[in-house]
């Protein structure tokens, strides 16, 4: 497994974020469900080694993110875009990637490949000489999520990665995450049940620092069946019935 | 040069560049001209041990502004290699900036000699570098500048006794004084470790 989690909490101040979650989740595209505040970024960034658990056992790609150099070798197989990644405005599209691509110490050599790989797969190949201060903010999104594949990651953490994308590069970003997940591990935070219903292959959902539901987008849809939960879509149905029951 | 030297420059230069290097070292290069042409006007003795105090502290928030990275969690999360690009950065741009006010000073009076403008910049840049620690890049300025009014406080109670004598109010001290140069060199030490090791907060 690339992710094991064990009754993992995470306190910050007064707030308990993340309060004993235990996942287990391999390859495939893995879907964080959940309203403001359920906890999802607390914790994606626990699983992206930014935050450390405040208790609980937390395993990624067979290593432990306490120990030091393990944490190291966990990271340069890493790619992390969190809900509000920064830009240095005078960098070119290629520069921003580059500068990624030669932190995670992929072998020089491959660098230049690496980074039109990645430019590419997020659409902005035509974009690649463009100063990051002149790109909209949908464009700005699609440059960090190509930072955090250009390593090729065998663990791709990505929280609202669709935000301000418009409904055509939604779609081609869902097919990227499918394309993703054929190889490695993708989580996917987000608030839209159907990029989930689209892209995922499994599905958590978090409310109050617990996942109240996991397994696939099509069980998700079969708990609103039936019920009288809010919602346009099977899937929302879904959504809203399993957290009506959770906070019954 | 190898394919591997070449992408360790690369990354240098992209790293210094995403710092806004090449901007702190306009101010340094501004600040370091202004000392000079100010040394050639006549000062008294208060006036002329303040004035390279305030350049030197200006340096030293040029220097501060760099330690923000504007790249957030992604960046920290990358590699290994920051503490390496950190250090590099913040030792270079101190060592510039030193040479860069010394050369200021050739052939004009300078109160208190080279030693402590050095001193001075050393013990600057390390508070600018706790400040980035404890409480962000964005506000690293404000350790130096802070200091600065405890400084020339301290060299006013020179003629306006009771005068500050600790070595940990550097300012106050002879460029000669080898407790003050310690004082400002283990605040440097200090600061730099913190910061190679951690980064600053964001």
């Amino acid at each position: 497994m690339n992710v094991e989690a064990a009754d993992l909490t995470r306190r910050l101040g007064r707030t308990q974020a993340v309060a004993g979650v235990t996942l287990t989740v391999d390859r495939g595209v893995y879907g964080l469900l959940g309203p403001n505040g359920a906890g999802k970024t607390s914790l994606l960034r626990m699983l992206a080694t930014v935050l450390a658990p405040s208790s609980g056992r937390l395993r990624l790609l067979d290593g432990d993110p306490g120990d030091h150099r393990q944490c190291k070798a966990i990271r340069r197989r890493l790619g992390y875009l969190p809900q509000n990644p920064g830009y240095y405005p005078r960098f070119t599209v290629v520069d921003f990637v580059e500068y990624f691509a030669l932190l995670k110490e992929i072998p020089a050599a491959r660098v230049p490949r690496a980074v039109a790989a990645a430019v590419e797969r997020v659409g902005l190949g035509d974009k690649a000489t463009a100063r990051l201060r002149t790109l909209s903010g949908g464009m700005l999104r699609r440059v960090g999520i190509a930072q955090a594949i250009v390593n090729d990651p065998d663990l791709l953490l990505l929280d609202e990665p669709t935000a301000g994308l418009d409904p055509e590069q939604r779609v081609a970003f869902r097919a990227l995450l499918r394309d993703l997940g054929q190889t490695a591990t993708v989580i996917v935070s987000t608030h839209l049940v159907e990029d989930v219903g689209a892209a995922c292959t499994q599905v958590g959902l978090m409310d109050q620092g617990r996942i109240v539901f996991s397994g696939t987008p099509d069980e998700l849809t079969r708990r609103g069946e039936g019920t009288d939960a809010a919602g346009d879509a099977p899937l929302e149905r879904g959504y809203s019935a399993v957290l009506t029951e959770a906070r019954a | 040069m190898s394919v591997e030297a070449a992408a360790r420059s690369r990354l240098l230069s992209l790293f210094l560049a995403g710092r806004r290097v090449p901007a702190a070292l306009a101010a340094v290069a501004v600040a370091a001209i202004t000392l000079h042409l100010a040394l050639y006007r006549p000062w008294n003795t208060y006036g002329a041990l303040q004035l390279p105090l305030i350049v030197e502290a200006a340096c030293a928030a040029a220097i501060a502004g760099t330690l923000a990275s504007p790249f957030g969690e992604p960046e920290r999360v990358a590699g290994s290699r920051l503490p390496f690009l950190r250090s590099t950065m913040v030792v270079g741009l101190t060592a510039a900036a030193a040479c860069a006010l010394a050369v200021a000073t050739v052939g004009v009076p300078l109160s208190g000699g080279v030693a402590a403008l050095v001193r001075n910049l050393v013990g600057f840049v390390g508070l600018g570098l706790l400040c980035a620690a404890a409480v962000g890049g964005g506000l690293a300025w404000t350790g130096p500048v802070t200091y600065l009014i405890l400084g020339v406080y301290a060299l006013y109670t020179q003629w306006h006794g009771p005068a500050l004598t600790t070595p940990w109010v550097w300012p106050g001290r002879p460029g000669h004084d080898p407790g003050a140069a310690l004082c400002a060199g283990v605040v440097f030490a200090i600061g730099l470790a913190v910061y190679t090791w951690r980064g600053a907060r964001e």
